[in-house]
């Protein structure tokens, strides 16, 4: 199995090669760094024209990829692309098609100098178009060892039981304890019933999606259980909070932990979904992040 | 878990094929890029009365004749690019073919000649901008706030600082907005034309003018002086067509559309130039008073004073058009003095901090900004000792360019010296052609450079009794002598010949 990594030679792209790393030492993943670079349009002629800058940015883009590869331990396989394109988003899609690539994992931090707490415009567009996972790592990520838990936010919306079936198969290949989150704001606080109904909800597709799964009832964390000494059973919370932000700050994470969660590519709420709640959850989440596109089924590996 | 050891296969090296781009810019396309290049919109509202000032009814003469020495020049240029493609152009061709010294001061002149045009297409656009304020809310008042000077001095910064931001984001114009840029440009100034023709029809010019023979007669401008500054003007009103003679992979046909191409954008441009220089000359006259083309209070920018009485209530669109395309220019004309100076860092010509390129834009970062930062200070130092900046900038623009194509067009002459004499083609093209047009530019360089000591030189502005064209453009020269000086005693290595050897 192979992993784009979109690279930039900054801090962001520092974050993406950290995650992938680790996501490939839980599995047979190599990875493939992609560095794109802007191709000039011809209508936007330089003047004086010139036709040497192309072989300096190249030069520099090698020496770029040189240091990304140094990244890389040596007990991961590890290539690395230059790639041209208007957009790099699309031009990391493109790779991502050509590679047959499980993922695609990207800093998700802009490096500019006010949006520091936002999702940069690369990460953003990849989030509306990708038709491939996208692992969203976060920013001063440094973590390289392999991933520990999987945590899988869910909801009622369509699409959630495929998002359900990519976590339980995720974690079974990976070996990972699964952990089925569900967010909820409420502007009043706690709300025992919600909760409840949401927990109900929760176990009700995990055991329709997981066949004989029972879910171990706790609130807080800590409460797994293992069943068969192998997998341990997933396990449900449901956290709560008077914003995303609050339920997402109450949970407890773990260092090695990553979070997955449904994308609603080209669907009409796709703008709120990926504008504001992929934003805010984000934005607290202490952890990486990926974004299953809606209609995704599993790669075999 | 894998243990398989890392391995670095190769690194796809897609640099031969030129990208994605390769084959998409047909005929008209390339017009479009030309045209939009030489920005005729602007470059007729900043070169048209400093040129009437040295030429008067022979502007159309003028413009006509300005056109030999850039097309001769131009073909060398093209040789060159061909033989030897590097981001640093003038700059690593005259280094290749004269050795250092010479080639970095090649470097520095395109540097210089970009920068002015910078600060002069930001003024320009500043002017504009607060006229079509003036013309939305009609209140003419709103024009004069661009003469106040600390207001001027400001938003002109904000101009630059905005077009080098988003040079620096490398964000283009595209395809789309080129092609509405263009169209709309020529639509306007063609209305110009017909507007001002039929004042003149009507018997409601401000001095209806009879167009003669003679104003088409080189011969008859009345000393070499003004010849040469004549000359040296209409060089920056062809600035940007050769342009179209060195695509190459981007076009349908490299065999034929660039050559296609620079033919129909001269022709469009000597169109347009020659009809608009004809409506304005018989419209208003070159009379010094009122609207009439020789006054020096509208020779600084002809349409802003013009465009209003010819076109009426529609003057506002040729605000539109100079401030759209002068904005679209200012931005695509970052990257050039950008990509020299990072070629001049790459070869440690200078610091190579000028070499550092943005991880996350991809663009010459350190250079794109000292580029505006140059920008800003010609600017803020011209318009503070300067009665009329835009007029002296431009005057000194022409020279600029003069020096560093004249240099260039050698460095062509004599690094193909040994091939030139094998062949017709190679004897014109490789030969001739920029030997000529390099000695023409060179000459009028100097003429230029004498004439601009006297203190009434241009737009009359001087410094100690020093006109300030003189000023202007041989300061900024021997202030690269200096810089280049203090750059030899910093990094020898280049100046020595070991980074850029000589061919």
């Amino acid at each position: 199995m192979r992993y784009v990594v979109g690279y930039t030679a900054n801090a962001r792209g520092h974050d993406a090669v950290h995650l992938a790393v680790a996501l490939a030492r839980n599995h047979d993943v190599s990875l493939d760094l992609v560095l794109v670079i802007p191709e000039d349009s011809p209508f936007n002629a330089v003047y004086p024209p010139e036709a040497g800058y192309n072989d300096i940015l190249n030069e520099q883009a090698q020496r770029w990829l040189d240091e990304g590869l140094a990244l890389v331990p040596d007990d991961v396989t590890a290539r690395a692309h230059i790639r041209r394109g208007d957009s790099e988003a699309q031009t990391l899609i493109d790779a991502a098609v050509e590679f047959d690539a499980a993922a695609l994992v990207i800093g998700a931090t802009n490096s500019g100098l006010f949006k520091r707490f936002t999702i940069g415009s690369v990460a953003s567009s990849l989030l509306h178009s990708s038709p491939v996972p996208v692992a969203l790592a976060p920013h001063g990520y440094h973590r390289t060892e392999p991933i520990t838990r999987l945590s899988c936010g869910f909801g009622t919306r369509p699409g959630a039981d495929q998002l359900l079936d990519v976590a339980v198969e995720s974690a079974r290949d990976r070996g990972l304890p699964l952990r089925l989150v569900s967010l909820l704001a409420l502007d009043g606080g706690n709300s025992p019933g919600l909760a409840d109904a949401a927990w109900v909800h929760a176990a009700d597709r995990l055991a329709a999606v997981g066949g004989s799964t029972e879910g171990d009832r706790s609130g807080e964390a800590g409460g797994s259980g293992e069943v068969d000494g192998s997998v341990p059973e997933p396990e449900i919370v449901v956290a709560q909070g008077r914003t995303i932000e609050e339920a997402v700050d109450r949970l407890d994470w773990e260092d090695g932990e990553i979070l997955l969660i449904g994308s609603s590519r080209l669907a009409q709420q796709r703008a709120t979904f990926l504008g504001t709640t992929a934003n805010r959850i984000l934005r607290a989440l202490p952890v990486p992040m990926t974004v299953v596109p809606r209609d995704y089924t599993r790669q075999s590996s | 878990m894998s243990t398989a050891p890392k391995t670095v296969q190769s690194k796809e090296t897609s640099l031969s094929e030129k990208g994605l781009k390769a084959g998409s810019v047909g005929l008209i396309g390339a017009v479009v890029i030309g045209v939009s290049c030489i920005a005729p919109a602007y470059t007729l509202t900043a070169a048209l009365g400093p040129t009437v000032s040295e030429v008067g009814v022979h502007l159309p003469a003028i413009f006509l004749v300005g056109f030999i020495p850039m097309l001769l020049v131009a073909l060398g240029y093209r040789e060159l690019n061909n033989a030897m493609p590097d981001a640093g152009t003038s700059f690593t061709w005259a280094t290749r073919a004269f050795g250092p010294w010479i080639g970095w001061m090649g470097g520095w002149g395109l540097i210089a000649a970009t920068i002015i045009v910078l600060s002069n297409l930001a003024a320009v656009a500043v002017d504009f901008f607060y006229l079509m304020l003036a013309q939305i809310f009609s209140n003419p008042e709103l024009g004069e706030l661009s003469k106040i000077l600390p207001l001027n001095i400001a938003t002109t910064l904000v101009f630059i600082a905005l077009a080098c931001w988003i040079s620096y984001r490398g964000m283009e114009t595209t395809k789309g907005v080129q092609y509405v840029l263009v169209a709309f440009q020529l639509l306007v100034l063609g209305w110009f034309a017909v507007s001002a023709f039929a004042h003149v029809a009507n018997g409601t010019a401000f001095d209806a003018t009879t167009i003669s023979p003679d104003w088409f007669n080189p011969f008859a401008v009345d000393s070499f002086s003004s010849f040469a500054a004549g000359v040296s003007l209409s060089i920056f009103i062809y600035w940007g067509w050769d342009v179209t003679l060195t695509m190459n992979e981007e076009t349908k046909n490299p065999e034929k559309t660039p050559g296609r191409a620079a033919t129909i954008t001269v022709l469009v441009i000597v169109i347009i130039y020659m009809t608009v220089a004809l409506a304005t000359l018989s419209f208003a006259g070159v009379g010094e008073t009122g609207l009439g083309a020789g006054n020096p209070e509208n020779q600084s920018s002809i349409f802003a004073v013009l465009a209003g009485p010819v076109m009426g209530p529609f003057a506002i669109l040729m605000s539109l058009a100079i401030l759209s395309s002068s904005a679209a220019s200012l931005q695509s004309t970052f990257v050039s003095p950008a990509r020299t100076m990072l070629a001049m860092g790459h070869y440690r010509a200078i610091s190579p901090r000028f070499g550092k390129i943005s991880p996350t834009y991809k663009s010459p970062s350190f250079a794109t900004i000292a580029a505006a930062i140059a920008a800003a200070g010609f600017y803020v130092i011209t318009r503070t000792v300067s009665e009329n900046a835009l007029w002296d900038t431009i005057t000194a623009l022409g020279m600029m360019i003069c020096f560093y194509y004249g240099i260039t067009a050698l460095a062509c002459v004599w690094f193909f010296r040994a091939e030139a004499f094998r062949g017709a083609r190679g004897f014109f093209f490789k030969f001739l052609a920029p030997l000529v047009g390099g000695v023409i530019l060179l000459v009028m360089f100097v003429k230029t450079a004498m004439d601009s000591m006297d203190p009434e030189y241009g737009s009359g502005s001087s410094v100690g009794g020093v006109g300030l064209v003189f000023i202007l453009g041989m300061g900024v020269i021997l202030l690269g002598v200096v810089v280049m000086l203090v750059m030899y005693r910093l990094r020898p290595e280049f100046f020595k010949g070991k980074v850029l050897t000589r061919a």
